[in-house]
């Protein structure tokens, strides 16, 4: 046997003389992490920046913490606070906190403060302190309540009026340049323990074209990318990384139809639309044309609403009016994709004997607007993406699928929103950051993350 | 525009399970004992009942046509395989058949395109249907999805991965206090606390709990070492704090803070390792010499600083893993540095090897091949983590057997106390569950 053992090891040993590079997979403390976004965050108050700006939230993360975190599933799992009890119906809520959390200028959490946080995060509920909890006395029943509590705009925030609202995240605020620059630094006595990195340089307002360069000239390790861009990246694919669908590019018309027959003009519009085309074309297959406001990933039933184009049923609805208006499509002029996909419906709509005009200026009919879905949870994207869309509030009344899809379809049935894609949130990540794995609703875990040292 | 049929409510996913620590290995190791060859061919499977949603969606779809002849399509739009998808085919046809409605393929009044899809928390059945006249309509069902469950080339040696135990919560390393043909009590190391198990019909039951003081913050990718110190006490080492558990029932624990060393090998009996179990069958025991290693307390590896020194070296490169090769002369040490490189330090040279290993070594001494083999988990970042085993016939690493795989990245990897085997920890990547295994090493294949 030992014989043959070593026969063997002799063997080997040729083979294995190719092993020579140097590698380690436990994770390495130290080093400092680049990032450069579109985003622009004007301010470090969570309950002030909206929360559907994907990279935008990401940041605010990484300084402040919410009570409730949600897991891969959709489920509430413990934050700042380690438990919290409903009550039968759903309008109060208690929550106990964490203890020996402090805030970075040192200032211990209490109850006392946690509620003064949500409080202003959220005008309409009632937040007391009792003891080591806090008690949420709704004027509604919410039985997602606690999922809520995990968006970025409810983090815990330690406000003074003149300075920076303190946070008890992994990372500390070294400098801060309101639109331009956001230097963090480690939380050395974080508890959940000391990020592996000591510092995150964010670079804020860079355009894709300046993220791209950055990252080729190694200038920066995470950038955001465009998801029709993805086939086109001058590096390894291997880089890139993306989220399940998490942004919904749509049409919303700024006010309600005041006459059936403008209702009937809106449908012939959603019906004269080509999303295959654009998808194909413009946005290089990256997005899922959807007649739907939720992915189809989050719902299980979103293929229900249909997205097919049916020019000769909209040019029959056209038909039946007398009257045709000039509708404006307004688009974002510093987004160059917008542009082509308003020009794209217009042509779309003229083929069906409607008048659609974009423009990019602000006063329009109808806007073409990104909305990012800001919950995996599909109650809470549903009511965020209405609010954005400025469409009436769901009515949610037991979180059932089917209610979603009820409360889905009433929404559609406003005629104020046409559903056109859904798309990935797409960032490229330098091969040195480690441990990078992007959750599948697009947000990092940058506490985790670690960068490889070079020898 | 569709109109929806409303059904039930969705089930409640079930509930994040606090401890299932016997409830995934132990009744397969009450089972087969050490039958590791069975247990890897064992895979994961739900025996689903489907009766209650088929009937649920038939009674549905009835409601919306009445009892008519219809027209059924199915389509599986979710990630239920074929054999899954067929069976809930075959069902619904049936409860549909049952509640009423005439399936045909010709002539039908009604036409109801069935899909089955999914969500995160739920399989969707969605039944779309489309009378010869009037508006269509939808109907819907919803079912929880089961849990995710955790889970060529010639070698002389194998190596068996042995499942001992698992949960949700971290797992810094297992002891195993007694065993007969499995292990039957364990102790249990996480960040806050330490536990004694015991095995009783098939699962693990807890039989103690202390916690463990701490005044700081653990660090990130905080480790944890158990080391049985003789009459079934323990010691167990934590960055910046050290415990001792008195070997009574119940069980005292004894913790401080401290930054006394780590010892670098299991056994320790005075200055003084000992690896005794190897060569049982004549009695013979290997020593050789202890030595520790100063773990830094808020990070994630050892300092480097050794006590006592190995030969003329006192400290090594900073390091997250040891393993140790006996040799006639000077005892050869193998350290996996935190700047990824093994360095191979004798007492008297210090050698950068050209192996590429991941940063979690052990060493141990069995009966097979030369005696010595030493575990190293594999390099990089693959979606699964693997440890094989390697020997040093001289100064180059060979491996000895194949692969071991694991469902994610290794988090642990600890010699165990009679130093022929050593305890695994990895945390499952798709579950999240920390699943604990001995490995042992077999001779042949």
């Amino acid at each position: 046997m030992r014989l043959f053992v070593w026969r063997w090891l002799a063997v080997s040993s040729l083979v294995l003389a190719a092993f020579a590079a140097r590698a380690e997979t436990r994770p390495q403390y130290g080093g400092t992490l680049r990032i450069a976004t579109r985003d622009v965050l004007t301010s470090l108050d969570p309950s002030q920046e909206p929360s559907h700006l994907s990279t935008q939230a990401n940041i605010m993360k990484l300084v402040f913490e919410t009570m409730v975190t949600v897991d891969q599933r959709g489920r509430a799992q413990p934050g700042l606070a380690v438990s919290w009890k409903a009550s039968t119906d759903n309008r109060e809520c208690t929550l106990r906190l964490r203890s020996g959390i402090r805030f970075h200028d040192g200032i211990p959490l209490t109850a006392e403060i946690a509620a003064a946080s949500l409080q202003t995060a959220n005008p309409s509920w009632h937040v007391t302190a009792e003891g080591d909890s806090i008690v949420i006395d709704l004027q509604n029943s919410d039985p997602d309540l606690p999922t809520e509590l995990a968006l970025p705009r409810n983090a815990i925030a330690k406000r003074d009026a003149n300075s920076v609202p303190a946070g008890t995240g992994p990372f500390r605020v070294a400098d801060w340049q309101a639109r331009r620059r956001l230097l963090l630094t480690a939380n050395e006595d974080y508890w959940g323990g000391r990020p592996f990195l000591d510092s995150i340089e964010i670079e804020m307002d860079e355009s894709l074209r300046d993220q791209l360069l950055a990252f080729e000239s190694g200038k920066a390790d995470i950038i955001e990318v465009a998801p029709e861009q993805e086939q086109r990246v001058p590096f390894e694919r291997q880089a890139l990384h993306s989220s399940l669908p998490m942004e919904l590019l749509t049409i919303v018309f700024t006010r309600d139809a005041q006459s059936p027959n403008e209702k009937l003009l809106r449908q012939a519009l959603a019906l004269s639309i080509d999303r295959t085309s654009i998808g194909n074309v413009l946005l290089q297959g990256a997005a899922q044309p959807t007649g739907s406001l939720l992915p189809n990933w989050m719902t299980g039933y979103a293929f229900v609403f249909s997205n097919q184009s049916d020019l000769a049923q909209a040019r029959r609805l056209r038909d039946q009016i007398q009257s045709i208006p000039s509708w404006t499509l307004s688009y974002d002029g510093g987004d160059p994709l917008l542009r082509l996909i308003a020009e794209r419906i217009s042509l779309n709509a003229q083929d069906a004997g409607l008048s659609v005009r974009p423009t990019s200026t602000i006063n329009a009919d109808l806007q073409l607007i990104r909305i990012s879905l800001d919950s995996t949870d599909p109650w809470i994207a549903l009511e965020g993406l209405a609010t954005i869309a400025g469409l009436p509030a769901p009515a949610m009344q037991n979180n059932t699928v089917e209610n979603l899809y009820s409360a889905e379809q009433s929404l559609l049935a406003t005629e104020r929103i046409i559903p056109l894609f859904h798309l990935p949130i797409v960032y490229a990540i330098s091969p040195a950051v480690k441990n990078s794995t992007l959750q599948k609703d697009g947000t990092w875990n940058l506490a985790d993350v670690w960068l490889e040292n070079k020898p | 525009m569709c109109k929806a049929v409303y059904n039930s409510a969705i089930l409640d996913v079930s509930a994040n399970s606090e401890f299932r620590g016997g409830g995934l290995f132990a009744p397969l190791c009450n089972v087969l004992g050490l039958s590791t060859l069975i247990l890897a061919l064992i895979v994961p499977s739900f025996a689903s009942d489907w009766s209650t949603p088929e009937q649920d969606l038939a009674r549905k779809v009835v409601a919306a046509t009445g009892q008519v002849r219809v027209a059924v399509t199915f389509e599986n739009r979710s990630s239920l395989g074929k054999r899954d998808s067929d069976i809930i085919e075959n069902g619904l046809r049936s409860a549909m058949q049952a509640a009423g409605l005439q399936l045909v393929a010709d002539q039908a009044l009604v036409s109801v395109a069935i899909s089955l899809s999914e969500n995160p928390a739920s399989y969707v059945w969605i039944a779309e249907i489309h009378p010869s006249t009037g508006d269509p309509m939808v109907a819907m069902v919803s079912t929880p999805r089961p849990e995710a469950s955790g889970a060529g080339e010639s070698f002389p040696l194998s190596l068996r991965k042995i499942p001992l135990y698992a949960r949700d919560q971290p797992i810094l390393d297992v002891a195993v206090l007694e065993e007969s043909s499995t292990a039957t009590r364990i102790a249990v190391l996480d960040p806050e606390k330490l536990s004694w198990y015991r095995m009783e019909n098939g699962s693990w039951q807890a039989e103690q709990m202390l916690a463990i003081p701490h005044n700081q913050p653990w660090p990130r990718d905080m480790r944890g070492r158990l080391i049985a110190a003789g009459n079934h006490s323990l010691e167990a080492y934590l960055p910046g704090v050290t415990c001792q558990a008195s070997a009574g029932s119940p069980a005292r624990l004894d913790c401080r803070q401290s930054d006394d060393p780590w010892p670098l090998l299991p056994e320790l009996n005075g200055t003084l390792a000992v690896f005794p179990s190897a060569d049982v069958a004549n009695g013979a025991s290997t020593v050789v010499p202890e030595v520790s290693g100063f773990f830094a307390p808020t990070r994630n590896f050892f300092t480097g600083l050794l006590t006592p020194p190995i030969g003329k070296f006192s400290t090594a490169p900073k390091f997250f893993s040891s393993a140790l090769l006996p040799r006639e002369n000077n005892p050869l040490w193998l350290f996996a540095a935190i700047d990824g490189r093994v360095h191979m330090i004798d007492g008297v040279s210090d050698q950068i090897t050209n192996v590429s290993w991941g940063s979690d070594l052990a060493g141990v001494k069995t009966a097979c091949g030369s005696g010595w083999q030493v575990l190293a988990s594999s390099a990089g970042e693959p979606a699964k983590d693997s440890i094989r085993a390697y020997e040093f016939p001289d100064r180059d690493a060979i491996a000895v057997s194949a692969d071991v795989e694991f469902d994610g990245p290794i988090t642990a990897l600890w010699t165990e106390s009679r130093g022929d085997t050593a305890v695994v920890v990895s945390r499952n990547r798709d579950s999240g569950t920390y699943e604990a295994f001995r490995l042992a090493m077999a001779c042949g294949q």
